[in-house]
């Protein structure tokens, strides 16, 4: 059984207050290790250079955007392992279909709850303790 | 403030920053650069400022986000034109859009409906081509941000289960493809997923793997077959492997029932993705991984989350990656690195370390006076300390510093809803958006340059019909401009309109006896008489720059900035008005000089050059009005312990020091003080909330030996109290 409190997270969003509001919900759920960056190409440096477990990363960024940084992060053999929830504006099933498609392991409606959010990241991980 | 609400503030200042962007960019739209990328950065902007608002449950702001998303999507999409009558329309939306979050702000009472609404319907008019909008749920479903109301398997066409089918269970047969373990997904996972549905038997088929000698790790070689004993929908049972069906043959059957067979899904990934998404991997990889060229996985221990034998997070956590020279690489460029502050704790910080530069001069006059030699250890370390305090108040004073673009991306709008209501064409052009000022300057650059800009709309353009008559395009241009001159900020507001009516100001003047009728003025000085009190051009007050204000008052905020403002104008070309501010309204560099018993400051800015005065430089114009010969010219000599009131009688210029000063106009006078004590920085405590304004007087400070002295106005003295102070009795001292 997985604990929270050991899952390395990256939380990926251009927008302050997104990456905040995961942080928080992560928190509430255990998880103290968080980093953030503000586009795909930020965090794609920032997992190549330092492994996580995790990766929830929005859809919509500049420069690279979260399907971007899902293929590159799939292609690289050493982060190709790496757990990755995709946050999305709504319920969009083309985006999520192709998300699917470059390996995604589970989307993220938002506005979404922390209860929500446990929900997902128990689907990928298993219970969190 | 609970970390929720400590968001939401994030939350709004960052919508500042959306909206500031999303008016620069549609401006680029307005001028015809209508790129996919530009395009791409509104509707990010939009979506942004919904997705934030979702979280925080403001219903009125997501609504009308969405509907300028949704036409914003069409635009990005290419399925409708971004023409000349959907820009405008996305600027008057982008305008109702600030006035939602300020409205979620609580910052207005609220958002003008019949406004909102009607920009709603032209947006909606605008996405859905003049047709009705789509049916009521299809909103719903984009809407009610209803995870569960997605569903992977509506899609697949034999998803749908029979529905006179009575399935009392079903047969799962599930064969992990490699790239499934790839994608970090786990079987085990999964099945515990299934055993959430109901009761189930599973058999595991590995009949299939290689002997070792032959065995990849890679690739999957178990088949799983899990008999569900519960009625369960297919859907649901669809859900389960909505993340992993195109990376494992799945069969689906139902126990007791028909045949109800998924295909294995066979298709390659990469073969579904359109032709158009061309991203290179590779070269991404390579420029992420900056030197780290050849790929040096095994030198990264990530302990990834393992799937067998039992789904555990890595403990230990990922072992430090000192042994991969990955994170060192030099050529990863590091991004731009901000932390948001508290401007309380700034503004401490700034009066913490104003009073340590009044200590610090403190401690040197306390040096200087206590006789020690100036090569002494104390003098110079203290000299030291002088360059180390400076230094600290230039980096403190550099974080207040904003651009001026947070004022300058709000008249856009001003200038739109200026322009509509006067039936004028209008185009603004801004120069200068970055350049830096002191952050309380920024916020009160707003309210003047607002007017002033209303102001040349109103009364600088001509309207269409003249302009084009007068040989001129029909759209007249303001330019707002901002650049550092000498140590100041200066703002320019220009217009290419009529000019200012000198005829027309100087009887209006006359009429309400500012001037004398038969006044010799300039025309320089015809201009400024706009400034004078009660001066209003307008025959009828208007709404746009009437407002009961009139130019003076602008003038009177400008001055209680320490700054200056002045007009130039050229008839039928157009008029400038100019503004010159410090900037900051902390600290300045002034000459401190004695006059009477008094110790007064003289900015230095204003300072051209001091000089003794010698008795055959001077002169009297009409035997009263001293004046002294500097460079040719001769320049008026003003006592300013006398017009200050510190003495009655004027001093022996020949015994003083003459400073030659210049004020914003351009106009030079050299003032007569005692003596000259020095040169320093000092730290400006306004004299307005310590005590109360006094003509001539910007502000004050505190000196070294702890006495307060005062600021000059030196604009204020040339311009306005020399005129007064001369008495038709006064007489020389001779």
């Amino acid at each position: 059984m997985p604990a929270a409190a050991s899952l390395h997270c990256l939380v990926v969003d251009d927008q302050m207050t997104m990456r905040s509001l995961v942080r928080t919900s992560l928190q509430q759920l255990g998880v103290r290790e968080i980093r953030e960056a503000a586009d795909g190409e930020i965090a794609l440096r920032d997992i190549i250079s330092k492994p996580a477990h995790l990766i929830i990363s929005d859809y919509n960024m500049p420069n690279l955007d979260g399907l971007g940084l899902l293929r590159a992060v799939r292609a690289h053999p050493p982060t190709s392992k790496t757990a990755f929830i995709m946050l999305t504006g709504r319920a969009d099933r083309e985006l999520v279909q192709r998300a699917v498609q470059f390996g995604v392991n589970n989307y993220l409606v938002k506005p979404f709850t922390v209860a929500q959010l446990k929900g997902k990241l128990e689907a990928v991980f298993g219970p969190l303790t | 403030m609970d970390a929720f609400e400590a968001i939401k503030v994030t939350f709004f200042q960052e919508c500042d920053e959306l909206l500031a962007d999303l008016e620069a960019k549609l401006m680029l739209l307005e001028q015809g650069q209508t790129d996919l990328e530009t395009i791409n950065a509104v509707f990010r902007a939009v979506h942004s400022v919904k997705g934030g608002a979702g979280a925080f449950g403001l219903e009125a702001l997501v609504r009308f986000a969405h509907v300028f998303e949704t036409l914003m999507d069409e635009l990005r999409s290419g399925r409708k034109p971004c023409d000349t009558i959907t820009i405008k329309t996305l600027l008057r939306a982008s305008d109702v859009l600030a006035d939602h979050i300020q409205a979620a702000q609580g910052l207005i009472p609220q958002v003008d409906e019949g406004r909102s609404a009607a920009l709603v319907a032209e947006l909606e008019m605008l996405t859905h081509g003049g047709e009705a909008p789509p049916a009521v749920e299809d909103e719903d479903d984009d809407f009610g941000f209803m995870p569960m109301a997605f569903d992977m398997a509506l899609d697949e066409p034999v998803a749908a289960p029979e529905p006179e089918l009575e399935a009392v269970g079903w047969r799962i047969v599930f064969k992990p493809m490699g790239r499934m373990y790839a994608n970090a997904n786990e079987t085990g996972l999964l099945l515990r997923e299934l055993g959430r549905l109901g009761p189930t038997t599973v058999v595991l088929d590995d009949s299939e793997t290689p002997t070792l000698d032959a065995l990849s790790v890679e690739d999957g070689c178990l088949t799983w077959t899990v008999d569900l004993d519960a009625a369960v929908d297919e859907a649901a049972l669809l859900e389960v492997f909505d993340f992993v069906e195109s990376d494992c043959e799945l069969a689906i059957t139902p126990l007791g029932g028909a045949s109800n067979m998924n295909a294995p899904f066979e298709d390659e990934p990469a073969a579904v993705l359109p032709a158009s998404d061309d991203l290179d991997i590779a070269a991404l990889l390579a420029k992420a991984s900056g030197a780290v060229a050849d790929p040096v996985p095994e030198t990264i221990p990530f302990a990834a989350i393992e799937p067998e034998p039992a789904p555990a997070v890595a403990t230990p956590a990922p072992t430090p990656v000192a042994a991969a020279p990955v994170a060192a690489s030099a050529s990863v460029a590091p991004a731009p690195v901000t932390i948001r502050v508290d401007l309380d704790r700034v503004d401490r910080l700034i009066n913490v370390v104003g009073e340590l530069v009044i200590q610090q001069a403190m401690l040197s006059q306390r040096v200087l006076e206590s006789g020690l030699a100036r090569s002494s250890g104390i003098a110079l370390g203290l000299e030291d300390l002088e360059l180390l305090t400076r230094e600290i108040q230039d980096s403190v004073m550099a974080i207040r510093a904003q651009p001026v673009k947070s004022v300058f991306q709000r008249m856009p709008r001003l200038v739109r809803e200026v322009a509509d209501m006067v039936s004028k064409q209008v185009r603004l052009v801004t120069v200068g958006e970055d350049t830096e000022v002191d952050k309380t300057v920024v916020e009160r650059l707003a309210e003047p340059i607002t007017h002033m800009l209303r102001n040349a709309i109103d009364h600088g353009l001509e309207t269409p019909d003249e302009r084009i008559a007068a040989g001129k395009s029909a759209e007249g241009t303001v330019r707002l401009a901002a650049l550092h001159r000498s140590g100041r900020i200066v703002i320019e507001i220009s217009d290419d309109g009529r000019g200012i009516n000198r005829e027309r100001v100087k009887k209006i003047a006359i009429d309400k006896g500012l001037i004398a009728a038969d006044a010799p003025l300039t025309d320089e000085q015809i201009d400024n008489l706009i400034f004078a009190p009660g001066f209003s051009t307008a025959a009828v007050v208007s709404d746009i720059s009437g407002r009961g204000v009139g130019m003076d008052v602008v003038k009177r905020s400008i001055q209680a900035l320490g700054g200056r403002i002045s007009i130039s104008s050229v008839p039928g070309k157009g008029s400038t008005f100019t503004l010159s501010l410090p900037l900051t309204l902390a600290v300045l560099d002034g000459m401190v000089v004695a006059a009477a018993e008094q110790t007064l400051i003289a900015p230095l800015p204003t300072i051209v050059e001091s000089l003794t005065p010698q008795a055959a430089d001077l002169h009297f114009v009409g035997g009263v009005d001293p004046v002294i010969r500097f460079r040719d010219r001769f320049l008026p000599l003003i006592d300013v312990a006398l017009i200050m009131g510190f003495r009655e009688q004027p001093m022996n210029p020949t015994d003083g020091v003459a400073v030659v000063v210049e004020t914003e106009g351009g106009q030079q006078a050299a003032l007569l003080f005692d003596a000259i004590q020095g040169q320093r920085q000092v730290v400006i405590k306004s004299l307005e909330t310590n005590y109360q304004q006094v003509e001539g007087v910007a502000a004050a400070t505190i000196l070294g030996d702890g006495r307060v002295a005062l600021i000059l106005d030196v604009d204020v003295i040339v311009t306005d109290m020399r005129r007064k102070s001369i008495r038709p009795d006064f007489k020389l001292a001779s």
